[in-house]
Parts: C-alpha cells; sequence; structure tokens
C-alpha cells in the first residue's frame, strides 16, 4: 500500500509504463539517425520540425501540471500563482543569458532555485488562507510579478527580452523531456515518502493532520516550493527556446488554468494522470489553434472544453479510464445530479 | 495642499466606480459562494452596449445604462441557470474554472464582435468638470459616483425590503432551510446571479465613459473586486461601499507615491490584498465568519 490514495490500477499502469516505455525507446533512438537521416528514412514524426515544437510545448505542460498536481493535487492547495514561477524561472534565465552574458547552464540552473526562493517568501504568508482566499490571492502573485516584471526597464518592461538564438530542436526537447521525467519522478518518490502522507493528510483534513503531528506549516511550504522549482526550471528553458520573453508570453493567467485543468482533467492527486492530462488537452488545443481559423476560436473552444469538463468529468478522466466507473450517459447524469443546484 | 485635497477627491471618485463593479461581485460571492472569474468580461459587455449605443445612435452613455443592466440582466439569468447552476454544488476549485472558461468565451466572442480596436465614450461634456477653487471634479466621474451610491441604495433596498431579497438572503443563509420553506433554489441563484450581472453591466457603462474600452479591458477589475470585497468584508452592502471608497483612495495615492506609476495598479491592489487577508480577515466592516 503507497501513499497514494487514489492509485491507478494495475492493468492501466501496466499499459501506461508500456507507451512511456516506447515513448523513451523512439526517444532515444531518434539522435542516431538525426533529423535529416529521419526525413531520408521517411520515419513518422521525426522529419516534422512543428512536430518537435507540439512535442516540446507538451513536455512543458507536463512539467506544469506535474508542479501543479503537488500544491494543488497532493495539498489540496489550489493554486492559480503557479504562472508567477514559470515567469521567474524564465526570466531569471533570461537576465542572466542576455544581460549579463552567463552561460544557459548556469542560468538554468539557477531559474528554479530562484522560484523556489521567491515561492518560500509567499508561501509563508498565503498557505495561511484557505479557499477561495488562497486562489484568489496566488491569482493576484501571477498577475503582480508579471505586472512589476513589466515596468522594470533592466527586465526589458514592455518590450520584453531577447535571448541569443539556439537553433536546435533536439536540444530543448530533451531538456523538456529531462525536466518532465524529473517532475513525474519527484510526485512519484513523494507519494512514497513521510512527506507525501503529510502532504496527503493535509488535504484530507488539516486540523486532523496537524493532531496527529503533522508540521503542516513547513509541508504545505516545502511542497509549494517543491512546484515552484519544478515550474522555474521550464520556465528557464522556455525563456532559452523561444529566445524572446515578455509579460504576456510568460505571466499568462491562461497557462496557469491550463495546467490546472490538466491536472484536473488527467486525475489530480496521481502520478500520471496530469501527464496524460497535458498530453490529450494540449493536443487538443494545438488541433483547435493549428486547424487554420484564428487564435479567438481556439479560445473558445478552450473555453467550451474547460466548462464541459467540470461539469460532466469532475473526478478526472481517470476515473472511467481507471476502470472504476464505466463511461455512459449514466455516469454523466449521476455527475450531474450530484453537482447541480 | 490642494494637490493632496485634489487626490484624495480623484481616490473617492475611482473608489466610486470599484464600488459600482465590487457590489455585483459581492453579492454573487456572499450568496452563492461564486468567486465569479467572469465578472470583467460581464463589466466590459456593458462597456460595449454604451459604446454601441453612443456611436450608433448617440444616446447619452449615462442614459443607457438602464439598457446595460437589462440585458445583463437577461445574460446572468441565462448563464445561471442554463450553466453554472450545473456544478453549484462541487468544490470551489470547478466553479472557478468554469467562470475562468465562461470568461474567456465571453472575451473571445466581444473581440470576434468588436474587434481588439480600441473604443472610447466621449460624450461633448467629458472634459469639463466642476471647479471648486483650485479643485477639479470632472462631471463623468461625479456621474459615476452618484450612480455607484445609487446602486448600493438599490441593492440595499433589494436585499431588505422585498420578498425576492428576503429569499436571496435565506439562500445564502442556509440553502436547505430556504428550500425547506419554500424557496425555488434554481431560480433564486439565476437571480441573484443576473443582478450581479446587472450591476456588473452598469458599471461597464460607467467604466467606459472615462477609460478606452477592449475586450480584455474588464479583467483587472475582477481581481479589483476581489480586494475591494477583501477590503471591506463579505456579507454586507455597506462594506462593500467601505471597500471600494477606500480602495480608490489606497489606489490613487498609492500611484502617486514617488517610483511607482499607473503601471502597478494590479500590484498595488495585490498587496492590499495580501495585508489585509494577513492582518484582518473580516475586513474594515466585515461579519466574523
Amino acid at each position: 500500500m503507497t501513499a497514494g490514495g487514489r492509485r491507478l490500477p494495475t492493468s492501466l499502469r501496466r499499459s501506461a509504463f508500456a507507451i512511456v516505455a516506447l515513448a523513451l525507446a523512439f526517444v532515444i533512438l531518434a539522435p542516431l539517425t538525426s533529423i535529416d537521416a529521419a526525413q531520408q528514412a521517411g520515419l513518422p514524426l521525426l522529419t516534422d520540425k512543428l512536430w518537435f515544437r507540439i512535442a516540446t510545448t507538451v513536455l512543458m505542460f507536463v512539467v506544469m501540471a506535474s508542479g501543479w498536481n503537488i500544491i494543488g493535487g497532493l495539498t489540496g492547495y489550489a493554486s492559480f500563482g503557479n504562472v508567477a514561477f514559470f515567469g521567474l524561472g524564465a526570466y531569471t534565465a533570461g537576465v542572466l543569458v542576455s544581460n549579463l552574458n552567463w552561460p544557459f547552464a548556469l542560468g538554468l540552473l539557477l531559474a528554479p532555485v530562484v522560484a523556489a526562493v521567491f515561492a518560500l517568501i509567499v508561501g509563508i504568508p498565503l498557505l495561511r488562507l484557505r479557499g477561495h482566499y488562497f486562489a484568489v490571492a496566488t491569482l493576484g502573485v501571477g498577475v503582480a510579478v508579471g505586472e512589476v516584471v513589466n515596468n522594470v526597464v533592466p527586465l526589458g518592461a514592455s518590450t520584453g527580452l531577447y535571448l541569443p538564438i539556439v537553433r536546435s530542436d533536439l536540444i530543448f526537447f530533451y531538456l523538456m523531456l529531462g525536466a518532465a521525467v524529473l517532475a513525474v519522478l519527484t510526485t512519484w518518490v513523494i507519494l512514497r515518502t513521510r512527506f507525501g502522507y503529510g502532504l496527503l493528510a493535509i488535504r484530507e483534513n488539516e486540523e486532523a493532520a496537524a493532531v496527529i503531528g503533522v508540521n503542516t506549516t513547513f509541508y504545505k511550504v516545502a511542497a509549494f516550493c517543491i512546484a515552484a522549482a519544478l515550474t522555474g526550471l521550464a520556465g528557464g528553458i522556455f525563456a532559452q527556446w523561444n529566445s524572446f520573453i515578455n509579460q504576456e508570453n510568460v505571466f499568462a493567467i491562461s497557462d496557469n488554468v491550463q495546467m490546472i485543468l490538466m491536472a484536473v482533467i488527467g486525475g489530480a492527486g496521481t502520478v500520471l494522470g496530469p501527464v496524460a492530462g497535458a498530453i490529450s488537452l494540449e493536443l487538443v488545443i494545438q488541433t483547435l489553434a493549428g486547424g487554420g481559423t484564428s487564435s479567438v476560436y481556439s479560445q473558445i473552444g478552450l473555453g467550451v472544453l474547460l466548462a464541459v469538463c467540470v461539469i460532466f468529468i469532475p473526478r478526472g478522466v481517470i476515473d472511467f479510464f481507471g476502470g472504476r466507473s464505466r463511461l455512459s450517459l449514466r455516469y454523466f447524469r449521476q455527475t450531474l445530479r450530484e453537482t447541480s443546484a | 495642499m490642494s494637490q493632496f485635497t485634489q487626490q484624495v477627491i480623484l481616490g473617492l471618485l475611482l473608489g466610486g466606480v470599484y464600488v459600482a463593479v465590487a457590489l455585483g461581485f459581492s453579492l454573487v460571492w456572499g450568496i452563492l459562494n461564486i468567486v465569479n472569474l467572469a465578472h470583467g468580461a460581464l463589466v466590459m459587455v456593458g462597456s460595449y452596449i454604451t459604446w454601441d449605443l453612443f456611436t450608433r445612435l448617440h444616446i447619452d452613455p449615462f442614459l443607457s445604462l438602464p439598457v446595460d443592466a437589462t440585458m445583463l440582466f437577461v445574460i446572468g439569468y441565462a448563464l445561471q441557470r442554463g450553466v453554472i447552476n450545473r456544478l453549484i454544488r462541487a468544490p470551489l476549485l470547478f466553479t472557478f474554472l468554469l467562470t475562468f472558461g465562461i470568461n474567456l468565451v465571453i472575451v473571445s466572442l466581444l473581440l470576434l464582435i468588436f474587434t481588439a480596436n480600441v473604443r472610447s465614450v466621449t460624450p461633448s461634456y467629458s472634459g469639463s468638470g466642476l471647479l471648486l477653487g483650485s479643485i477639479v471634479i470632472p462631471y463623468i466621474r461625479l456621474g459615476g459616483l452618484v450612480v455607484a451610491m445609487a446602486l448600493a441604495g438599490i441593492l440595499w433596498l433589494i436585499l431588505n425590503r422585498t420578498r425576492t431579497g428576503a429569499a436571496i438572503l435565506a439562500v445564502g443563509a442556509d440553502r436547505d432551510a430556504a428550500q425547506l420553506v419554500g424557496v425555488d433554489l434554481r431560480h433564486t441563484y439565476a437571480l441573484t446571479f443576473a443582478i450581479g450581472a446587472a450591476f456588473a453591466g452598469v458599471a461597464g457603462g460607467i467604466i467606459s465613459t472615462f477609460q478606452s474600452i477592449t475586450p480584455t479591458a474588464g479583467d483587472p477589475y475582477t481581481l479589483q473586486a476581489f480586494a475591494v470585497v477583501i477590503l471591506g468584508g463579505l456579507g454586507r452592502v455597506s462594506a462593500t461601499v467601505a471597500g471600494g471608497l477606500a480602495f480608490g483612495l489606497i489606489e490613487v495615492l498609492g500611484q502617486s507615491a514617488p517610483g511607482l506609476g499607473s503601471g502597478y495598479a494590479n500590484a498595488i491592489a495585490f498587496v492590499v490584498l495580501v495585508v489585509v487577508l494577513v492582518v484582518r480577515p473580516r475586513g474594515l466592516l466585515g461579519r466574523l465568519a
């Protein structure tokens, strides 16, 4: 018995591992051929540069959704300010590389550190709040940090920061993959430690957790910092990958909502739920955005998707893919009856 | 000294706008326990209706406020009855996500209908104001404050002097008990949200007279409405009025502080929010939870 109160059933875990193993094999074999060689050999997917971009974006959201899952899914504190950590990580790498001419590797190492330190500072007062108050206060963190960055001249103010362009799809794909694996492993390890039990206890009943000796403040802040470090790491990679950062592309509240939705759709509180949610939702969003329509329609699509998902499958797709419930009209009717007026 | 008085007056006038924006937000939060992230988008719908009536039919922005209220009332009723009611008993994270989705859809629809171009409503009197010595009080701002106070009065009357208001308050106090004594829950939820939306629409009409509007211009108002409710306290009309005026003062005085500027409006709102939440969680006039 592990700490995961919402563990996946064995059959799903087996198939998930098989898929992950296949994906890993594919990814490890890819550089042996190189993109050019793959093009000549006509291997699917690898011939397409767009596919690399999409795959890297998907992995980025795997990191962010898994990071959110640690504070939102395991600890039960729905943070709407995680995007601030992403932005801070991006700006840490950005400022060090473009203003101070540091090598990217060093900047990338500092990105999660800065994000985690910031999480420590804001986490101590904010994690005393609960429910709506915590959610909106963290939303405020995201908006306010973005606004400050947008006004400070050494940070590029409203023009943004440009980083030297590095032309390699593979490097960033692997960096994001590494970050994604790290995020998933972190969640997996947490769920098997005393620390993980503590977080789940806080989620289920914070007073009771405190009574049985969980140092709730320390646990919550630590979970917040871990989430921040992971998200900041993804931000740091994004800064160099995109080679341009500004308030709009690294402090977007809609990104924060996306990571929550991914974790929730996939199944919050599980190890692989956020991964499944990030892959499926990001592919849907990319399809909406790439279908020749403007971004307005993809925004409408995302909004409607959001509404449909939270109304009809509030417990995440893992509920019926995991075999706990059958996917049927009756399931929808029942979830509706449970929550509606 | 007169510089400072001018700032204080401007702060109170701006505070009036915040009162107008926050009244509906506070009602929906207090009664339905929903933090409505689509509130700013509803405000903008009101702005665009006023703008449309002004540019096409040359209707004075203050005269179009009842139209804003009526249309937003209908939209609000339909939204709550058709969509949000389905999720009213779900954990708050879900209503949060749902209202964010509604916000996204409304903003995108506004983008489709009105494009992203910056619009403004400029009646003939928009540049002039009341002169008191060296102090200027712009007419449109004064009109906004008057409308905001009227809104607060109307809300107080609805809640405390009508049968509907009694039903709304009863639902807010205890849903099950209200249902037992014969309150139609679904209708009352929808009515509450509709009133909140109507007030948002009127606030939007006021906002369009002094600020240029774009589809996303409403987003900051959601966070500011939240800060106002936190500052004043939840559950009373008078608390929202006090919170709004105080917040307007803080923002104007804060922005005139050295080193800060108008670019920091959200950051100031956030700092106010956190300080109040940590120091005095029930706000200036709020009741103990």
